[in-house]
């Protein structure tokens, strides 16, 4: 790494923490949003490469463990070392790294750390300051500890997964794999809170992390309505549960439909269209009424935006501050006047194909530690030689008994 | 030992979801959330039960009158002993008070100013008005989660708000965490639909490496690939037939367990099922053979019998079965405990991850607008109860 480069990567707000990043394809998020403040995150892969590495889609459909967009985007900042962990060497010498790290982040699943002698208690022993998350589909105790899990069914035993789709038909699950999402986000809200208290107290310590717990922590109306009203949310298409919003076909596509802005001015503009039907009583006026009767409301707006176009709706409706929206495509993002006004989008160089690729940016413009990937995801094993080197000094020949051992 | 956060004092502007969940993950964690809020909040249901005890448990509240210049000099005179100042306005409105980050900084000058804005501060869409829902539109989460037969069906709730939220409680920490090593405060501004825009990552790079848009979700996997892959109907409960669970098989050793612990019937011998890569052809017809199977059985049941051979397999939980039959959350104690003053006890989602030494907690139920004007106003700011009594006399406070 250059001078310069080097002191771009110290700006960012976690600059100058490091943490060994030991999780699969499950929770690798985790880790990139650490490496996206700045912290200098190792990803220990196994010789073979990670799993995620093995899933598409593949940079121009071919596939190839350099060439996976869905490790690109999870593993981007992030270095790459290869260490075989199920060799004692290997073991070893992640210890060693462990020593010199803050943070360490695993999902082999409740207690395989500990029989691997990656547990806790064993890292303790070697740094007493060190944060250890442990990310498990179901937590590391309690009657589900050993049931396993992918996203889809985490959006399912989370809840996250019964009220999407259409009461009448199957449940339709989330766009991306949400559960790991939040379960990773969640994660490193832990693994910042633990460093402000090492700070304080001194001491290291353990995070347990359930990928359930966290899916059913990101529910918004789910939880607190059961506890209210005693009955379960069902699921009702695009309806909002909250009933101020659907989405609506017109003449080009789809529009959000959207009836908590101000309704006079909004049932003016329907009624100039002669589209009114029987909204035209002052009973409209009121919240509760619109929304206990939504299902009609939204039948006579979907009857008068049949025949208009999309974005001439939305358009006319937010100048009338009315909150619709353009039901997009996520291609349309790359379009997106205001996301290119504010840089969105960042470009990174991968020289080791002769190209660059349009990546998504920031989750906030943070004006004292800006955001920025600094480093395209590793190439396999890319800064093994570096790593092993710089932070354990290791020479050319032992890295070559290594080599040959299998254990990078 | 105390909570993570202890000693952290945040002025909380937020209102509707998504900033009160970014104050949330913070509040949990033990630090002093103070909520500055209107007499009259607006449409967010009742206090002590229901979704605002969700969103609001842990934090303060106390009832100023921004309209007031003397409500303005009181919230400037707590950002002065605070750490974090957090809104969830388009960028006039906290101007328009002078309580924007130019303005804080020269009272405290390591103050940092986080906006959880829909659309963000600049930009020729910044005045957008939006809601989750708009967001969910506008980043293809609506017209990608589709009924089979290709209507839109996205997110039944703000999924937005809570990405938002929880990126605004990370990036909220990261700030902080900067500020105790550097001693700098900074503003962020946070634009709703770019944290959402990053849920979606794997796609949009599929977009702009490949040029491919994106064909909408169904079952076939977003990750590994499998089969049987899906939400199969289970034996309906009562008059409740939408029991459903969800089963992901991707190795082979896994589909020998699913074959045994459904008591291999004999269409699993077919070779037509015999590879991943043939059940995954002949998925159709391996589905309606696996509902045949999950169709009689309790989604709960169906479930214990996969995970014991091995299977990922979830049932589909409904409110009821989350908040009063999870075996799991109940054993972690998930579930946070908060009182109300005229009712029974009340629940609340609690904290997904524990901490071994300094593990959050939920402490309190959402206060009632104003509820801790006394302590913030006479503790915090030293105002005497005679003082109090005549900003509440002036309408600079309410109560």
């Amino acid at each position: 790494m250059t001078l310069a480069s080097e002191s771009a990567a110290q700006s960012g707000a976690l600059a100058g923490l490091r943490v060994l990043d030991l999780t699969d394809y499950r929770a690798h998020l985790c880790g990139r949003l650490l490496a996206d403040f700045g912290a200098d995150v190792i990803k220990v892969e196994p010789p073979g490469g990670d799993y995620g590495r093995r899933i598409g889609p593949f940079v121009d459909d071919r596939p190839h463990r350099d060439r996976s967009l869905f490790f690109w985007f999870y593993n981007s900042n992030k270095r790459s070392l290869t260490l075989d962990l199920e060799s004692a060497r290997g073991r070893e010498i992640l210890l060693d790294l462990a020593r010199g790290a803050d943070v360490i982040i695993e999902n082999f699943g409740p207690g395989r750390a500990d029989a691997m002698g990656l547990g806790w208690a064993q890292l303790q022993e070697v740094n007493p300051a060190l944060v250890m998350l442990s990310i498990s589909p179901f937590g590391a105790d309690g009657p589900y500890r050993d049931y396993v899990a992918d996203d889809a069914v985490l959006t399912a035993v989370g809840g996250m997964l019964y009220v999407n789709g259409y009461p009448d038909r199957p449940p339709v699950r989330p766009l991306g794999l949400q559960a790991y999402h939040v379960a990773s986000y969640y994660g490193a809200i832990a693994v910042v809170c633990a460093l402000f208290a090492r700070d304080r107290d001194g001491i290291g310590q353990w995070i347990d992390l359930s990928m359930q717990a966290a899916t059913t922590g990101a529910l918004e109306h789910v939880v607190g309505l059961f506890f209210q009203n005693g009955q379960p949310e069902r699921r009702h298409g695009t309806l909002h549960w909250a009933r101020f919003f659907r989405a609506g076909k017109c003449r080009d596509g789809y529009v959000l439909n959207c009836t908590i802005g101000d309704w006079t001015s909004l049932i003016e503009w329907v009624k100039g269209d002669g589209a009114a039907q029987d909204l035209t009583g002052p009973e409209w006026h009121e919240y509760d009424y619109r929304a206990k009767h939504a299902e009609h409301l939204f039948d006579v707006l979907d009857a008068w935006v049949a025949d208009k176009r999309r974005d001439e709706v939305v358009e006319r409706a937010q100048l009338l501050r009315q909150p619709f929206a353009a039901v997009r495509f996520p291609g349309e993002l790359f379009e997106d006047e205001q996301l290119r006004a504010r840089g969105y989008f960042v470009e990174v160089e991968h020289p080791e194909l002769g190209r660059s690729f349009r990546y998504p940016g920031a989750p906030a413009l943070m004006h004292g530690t800006p955001w920025r990937i600094n480093r395209r995801p590793p190439l396999l094993g890319e800064h093994t030689d570096e790593i092993l080197r710089g932070e354990l000094g290791m020479n050319a020949e032992e890295l070559a008994v290594l080599v040959g051992e299998g254990v990078i | 030992m105390a909570m993570a956060l202890e000693g952290i004092r945040v002025v909380d502007f937020t209102w509707v979801v998504a900033g009160p969940v970014a104050t949330r993950m913070l509040a949990d964690n033990g630090a002093e959330v103070i909520k500055v809020e209107r007499k009259s909040p607006g449409f967010m249901g009742p206090r002590k039960i229901g979704l605002q005890p969700d969103l609001n448990r842990n934090k303060l509240s106390v009832a100023i009158n921004m309209a007031e210049p003397r409500g303005v000099e009181l919230a400037r005179r707590l950002v002065k002993i605070s750490d974090l100042v957090i809104d969830n306005f388009s960028a006039r409105v906290m101007r328009g008070w002078g309580m924007d980050y130019e303005n804080l900084r020269k009272i405290k000058p390591d103050i940092i100013c986080m906006s959880m804005s829909g659309l963000g501060h600049t930009g020729p869409r910044r005045d957008y008005v939006s809601y989750g829902p708009t967001l969910q539109a506008l980043t293809g989460f609506v017209r990608l989660m589709t009924d089979p037969n290709g209507a839109p069906a996205g997110y039944g709730y703000s999924f937005s708000d809570l990405a938002g939220g929880l990126a605004g409680g990370l990036v909220a920490l990261a700030a902080l965490w900067h500020r105790r090593r550097t001693g700098q405060g900074q503003f962020i501004d946070l634009s709703q639909m770019e944290a959402l825009t990053g849920f979606i990552g794997p796609g949009l790079l599929d977009i702009a490496v490949n040029g491919r848009e994106q064909s909408p979700v169904d079952w076939r996997s977003q990750e590994r690939p499998m089969a049987p892959y899906g939400v199969y109907r289970c034996a309906p409960e009562g008059d409740d037939d939408d029991r459903w669970i969800v089963i992901s098989v991707a190795t082979q050793a896994e589909w020998d367990r699913f074959v045994g612990a459904i008591g291999r019937p004999s269409w699993t011998t077919d070779a037509k099922f015999r590879t991943l890569y043939l059940r995954i052809r002949n998925r159709e017809e391996l589905d309606r053979n696996v509902e045949a199977w999950t169709r009689n059985l309790p989604s709960e049941e169906a479930m214990t019998i996969l995970q014991r051979a091995g299977v990922p397999a979830g049932a589909v939980r409904n409110g009821a079965d989350l908040c009063t039959r999870d075996p799991q959350l109940r054993f972690r104690d998930f579930w946070g405990r908060v009182p109300r003053p005229d009712g029974p006890d009340t629940y609340v989602s609690g904290i997904p991850y524990r901490l071994s030494a300094t593990p959050g907690s939920i402490r309190s139920n959402c206060p009632e607008v104003g509820e801790h004007n006394d302590y913030v106003l006479g503790e915090l700011l030293g105002l005497s109860a005679a003082e109090r009594e005549e900003l509440f006399e002036s309408k600079v406070v309410w109560r």
